[in-house]
């Protein structure tokens, strides 16, 4: 028996770490995305989108060979560049953009390989420190564009990191927690995230574009401006995982608004057990909530042009601050009352 | 990194900075997917743009030289190719220009032909530049539904001319071919499904939040600036002055034709954004009328028809189409010279033409409306940010291979 | 602000809003207007411009369409007239009417296709019109000399590349703009 119970526990960590959301879903999901960002694009557009590489399925496959197209492609090393950072910093970039995950529960259960009760602050903590690796990205290519791509980041990072925070800790106000399974158990008693605090979730939703260059915030990769923004010297492999790194975040960042505004894996039980409903239905939930919230953001693509920097900056600054406190003191009045 | 490092151009050597000069080079283009064909070179404090040179010619074509050696008729294929997007008007500013010297008039049905193709030709010109201006803003939308509502029309130019963009449709005399069986219905439900298309183009483009501000006080010329700067066209209009050839100077059948000339007031990109969807509803409004009022008779003038020999006028009578008369290929007009202007989709073409009674033109000298919206560049941008340069660059629809002929 | 008003702005909730629904209207709605290359291919109009050849017997062999071609994409070959009145490659003619009277010499246009533009001024020059037009456009060869037939090869119009594709025409729609329906 005891064994037996080590066996499943290590199937989970192993499923936690690979499967679900880990690496492989995070990889499949950030290939489909792509290929159906530009599905989607190309049907508001009125055009097919990706078609000829597998046409039986719909080019569904185009993605996977651009995949294969970057690895195979001649890495070019600009003289100027800082090498080392030049090399490392993609590198850095992509694992930090895969580290929320670590602490992103997708079910009941799967929260074993970090026992703490403080995921939520740990994700959001780790969320964070892409960026920096991003404006290293810049700095070392030693090329002005991509140094005033990397400025742009810099600028806008900061004027949006705060109300990301504050909308999360609205959320923490409600739910009086810091662990996503005991929150998404309120949203099972009570209400979801999202209608108990709308304006948090807008809040985060605009983080969550900024922050992975969605249009219209696609600021630091303007390519009327800055050609390709802080890649425009990469070429190969590094490109693809600097293209690929945004993608990670949305689906992290997607993660953690199913979990904190849709109700994670509702309408399966927190209290639900089995390997079928209690392991794979919860994180097949999650992952399908955050695929659609995935879609909705690249969506915009089809809609937006982008913004200037400083007018990003501003409304950082000017605008989605101001929704953040207000959606920390609605969260209060919500305790206070309720 | 050291951000004052001399870039790679020479001719700036004059012009190293001071010591303590805080602005940085930044060389947008030529090989740019913001630049066009051109090179701008610009220095920044900052965000703040502080000086912009438009550094053209890098898709000069010597279309004057080629045309100076050439007989007359062959620089109709050569001034199309320099203006791609707008070929009719340059089709027609050239013949205007060779029919002065020619002495020859057009009959009534060629006006009225040449100016469908032109408002057709017209509203592919502006489709072009609101495309350009909608993928430098970032909207890739607006970018392929206006390239992809261009082709409607260019099937119907295609419709008339056998050709989609190098029409080559208008010749000393008159135009090419008859307007085909079916095409006025075809043209009717065109014209239809292009205005309903505006509310769409509304609200993905024009009155998107985005691009409101992105181009509202973007770019300011005004009034007295735009005249002084001399641009033509579209966004001389969009600074409020009330300028247009077709009005001023009325060539093909432009003064039998009710039309409005739209202006605008401040003269922002936004406003020159706008008035190009404002003067698309007014050629629509042209072709209409035009399909209305198109008269019976000849699509070619009795003078060039009269020397046809027979084989060609029974092919013309069987298929409507003008063969060319051996004229066409030993012209040799008297020396005289004459000028024509024509109100193209960017603004006014100016021709130039000498001849001294030689088979080729003693001198061809034309100015393009890009040429002249070139002034934009070095006075409009600075004080602006980097990121308005795509926003004044895009509202100005400039055309590098027209500008560097 | 008061400029936002003379200018009749939209204002962030409503420009925000209609933009999103009008992208999601396209993006539910059929409404894709490409045509879809090698698998449909366009037919046609009669009048269109695409690759021409010359009727070998109605040529007068004059040269206007050597002298009017603006990118000079014409070259006259000499031939000669054989009885039954084509012509001939003037060494095979002189061979075959050796001894009896004189080939009448005369020439013959070629179109190097790398110059030509299709601008169809040599058509329309023609005193005798004698070329013959296809709608066949959309065809590339894979060497330069390929771009430069012979005589003969030039007479052969090219096949068209996408005979097998399903034939369209277009059409004006209210929806798509353009409708790409079968061919009648
Ligand atoms: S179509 Fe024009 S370019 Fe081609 S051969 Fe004839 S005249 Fe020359
Ligand atoms: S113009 Fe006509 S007749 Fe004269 S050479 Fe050319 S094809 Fe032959």
């Amino acid at each position: 028996m005891g064994i037996l119970l080590l066996i499943i526990w290590l199937i989970q960590d192993l499923l936690y770490l690979i499967v679900f959301p880990g690496l492989v879903v995070a990889m499949v999901l950030v290939i489909l995305l792509i290929y159906l960002e530009r599905k989607i694009a190309a049907k508001v557009q009125m055009r097919y989108g990706p078609l000829y590489v597998s046409r039986k399925v719909g080019g569904a496959l185009q993605s996977v060979s651009d995949l294969l197209r970057f690895s195979f492609q001649e890495f070019i090393l600009p003289i100027g560049s800082d090498s080392i950072a030049f090399l490392m910093a993609p590198g850095f970039m992509f694992a930090f953009a895969m580290m929320p995950l670590i602490f992103i529960p997708v079910g009941p259960y799967y929260s074993y390989l970090f026992p703490s009760t403080l995921t939520i602050l740990f994700s959001v903590a780790l969320i964070t420190i892409t960026p920096i690796y991003a404006i290293i990205v810049g700095w070392a290519s030693d090329n002005k564009f991509s140094f005033i791509g990397s400025l742009r980041e810099a600028f806008l990072v900061i004027s949006y990191e705060i109300p990301l925070l504050l909308s999360v800790i609205a959320m923490v106000i409600v739910y009086r927690t810091l662990n996503y399974i005991p929150a998404v158990a309120f949203q099972e008693t009570h209400l979801p995230g999202i209608i108990l605090n709308p304006i948090a979730a807008l809040v985060f939703i605009i983080v969550a574009i900024r922050s992975t260059g969605r249009f219209p915030f696609d600021i630091t990769e303007a390519d009327s401006e800055l050609i390709m923004g802080l890649y425009t010297e990469y070429s190969a492999l590094f490109f693809g995982i600097g293209m690929a790194t945004p993608y990670i975040e949305l689906y992290a960042l997607s993660l953690i608004f199913s979990l904190l505004f849709l109700g994670g894996w509702w309408p399966v039980s927190i209290h639900a057990t089995g390997l079928l409903a209690g392991l794979f239905l919860p994180g097949i939930i999650v992952i399908i909530k955050a695929f659609i919230v995935m879609m909705v953001l690249v969506f915009l693509r089809a809609v937006y042009p982008r913004y200037r920097v400083d007018q990003a900056v501003r409304s950082g600054w000017e605008r989605i601050i101001y929704l953040g406190i207000i959606a920390v003191i609605i969260s209060i009045l919500e305790v206070i009352i309720i | 990194m050291n951000l004052n490092e001399k870039v790679y151009d020479i001719s700036e050597a004059g012009s190293i900075e001071p010591e303590g000069d805080r602005t940085i080079a930044l060389q947008i283009g030529p090989s740019h997917p913001g630049s066009g064909h051109m090179r701008i070179k610009t220095r920044m404090d900052g965000d703040i743009i502080t000086k912009v040179d438009a550094d053209i010619g890098f898709v000069h074509r010597t279309s004057e030289w080629l045309s100076e050696r050439r007989q007359f008729i062959k620089a109709i294929p050569i001034v199309e190719r320099i203006m791609l997007p707008d070929t009719v008007h340059a089709n027609l500013a050239y013949v205007l220009a060779l029919e002065k010297i020619l002495n020859i008039e057009p009959p009534p049905r060629a006006q009225y032909l040449r100016s469908l193709a032109a408002e057709i030709n017209r509203i592919t010109s502006h489709l072009y530049g609101i495309g350009i201006f909608g993928i430098f803003l970032g909207s890739s939308t607006v970018y392929m539904w206006a390239f992809g509502d261009r082709e409607p029309f260019i099937d119907l130019m295609e419709m008339l001319t056998g050709a989609r963009i190098t029409n080559s449709y208008i010749v000393p005399g008159g135009v090419r071919w008859e307007m085909p069986k079916g095409f006025k219905e075809k043209a009717e439900s065109t014209l239809q499904y292009m205005e309903n298309r505006f509310n769409d183009y509304n609200d993905i483009w024009a009155k998107n939040p985005v691009v409101e501000a992105r181009t509202v006080n973007v770019g300011v010329v005004d009034r007295n600036r735009a005249i002084s700067l001399g641009v033509v066209g579209p966004n001389l209009r969009a600074s409020g002055v009330d300028y247009d050839t077709r009005k001023a100077s009325p060539y093909a059948a432009y003064k039998d034709i009710d039309f409005e000339v739209p202006k605008m007031n401040h003269g922002d990109s936004y406003d020159r954004l706008l008035i190009r969807i404002e003067e698309i509803k007014q050629s629509i409004r042209i072709i209409r009328q035009i399909l209305k009022d198109m008269p019976e008779g000849k699509i070619i003038a009795d003078s060039i028809y009269s020397q046809l020999n027979p084989v060609m006028k029974k092919v013309f009578e069987q298929e409507q189409r003008v063969m060319f008369p051996a004229f066409f290929n030993q012209m040799r007009p008297a020396a005289a010279e004459s000028i024509a202007r024509v109100e193209a989709g960017r603004g006014e073409i100016f021709f130039y033409l000498k001849t001294n009674g030689d088979k080729y033109p003693y001198r061809f000298r034309w100015v393009t409306p890009s040429f002249r919206n070139l002034a934009y560049f070095s006075d409009v941008a600075v004080g602006y940010r980097l990121a308005d340069l795509p926003a004044i660059y895009g509202s100005i629809d400039y055309f590098p291979p027209e500008a560097d002929r | 602000m008061k400029d936002k008003e003379k200018r009749k702005l939209r204002g962030d909730v409503e420009g925000n809003a209609r933009a999103l629904a009008t992208g999601f209207k396209y993006l539910v709605e059929p409404n894709r207007m490409t045509l879809d290359y090698p698998v449909e291919s366009m037919k046609l109009a009669p009048n269109y411009r695409g690759f021409f050849t010359v009727d070998d017997k109605k040529c007068i062999g004059c040269s206007m369409c050597e002298m009017v071609c603006p990118p000079e994409a014409i070259t006259m070959i000499p031939r000669v007239v054989s009885p039954t009145g084509e012509t001939l490659p003037v060494q095979e003619g002189a061979s075959q009417e050796a001894g009896a009277k004189p080939a009448k010499k005369t020439k013959r246009p070629v179109v190097n296709w790398g110059r030509c533009i299709y601008c169809y001024f040599c058509f329309d020059i023609c005193p005798v019109d004698a070329f013959v037009r296809s709608n066949v456009h959309d065809l590339a060869y894979y060497n330069d000399a390929d771009y430069r037939p012979s005589y003969e090869g030039y007479l052969k119009l090219p096949e068209d590349p996408v005979k097998k594709s399903k034939k369209v025409v277009p059409r004006p729609d209210m929806k798509r703009g353009i409708k790409y329906e079968p061919a009648p």
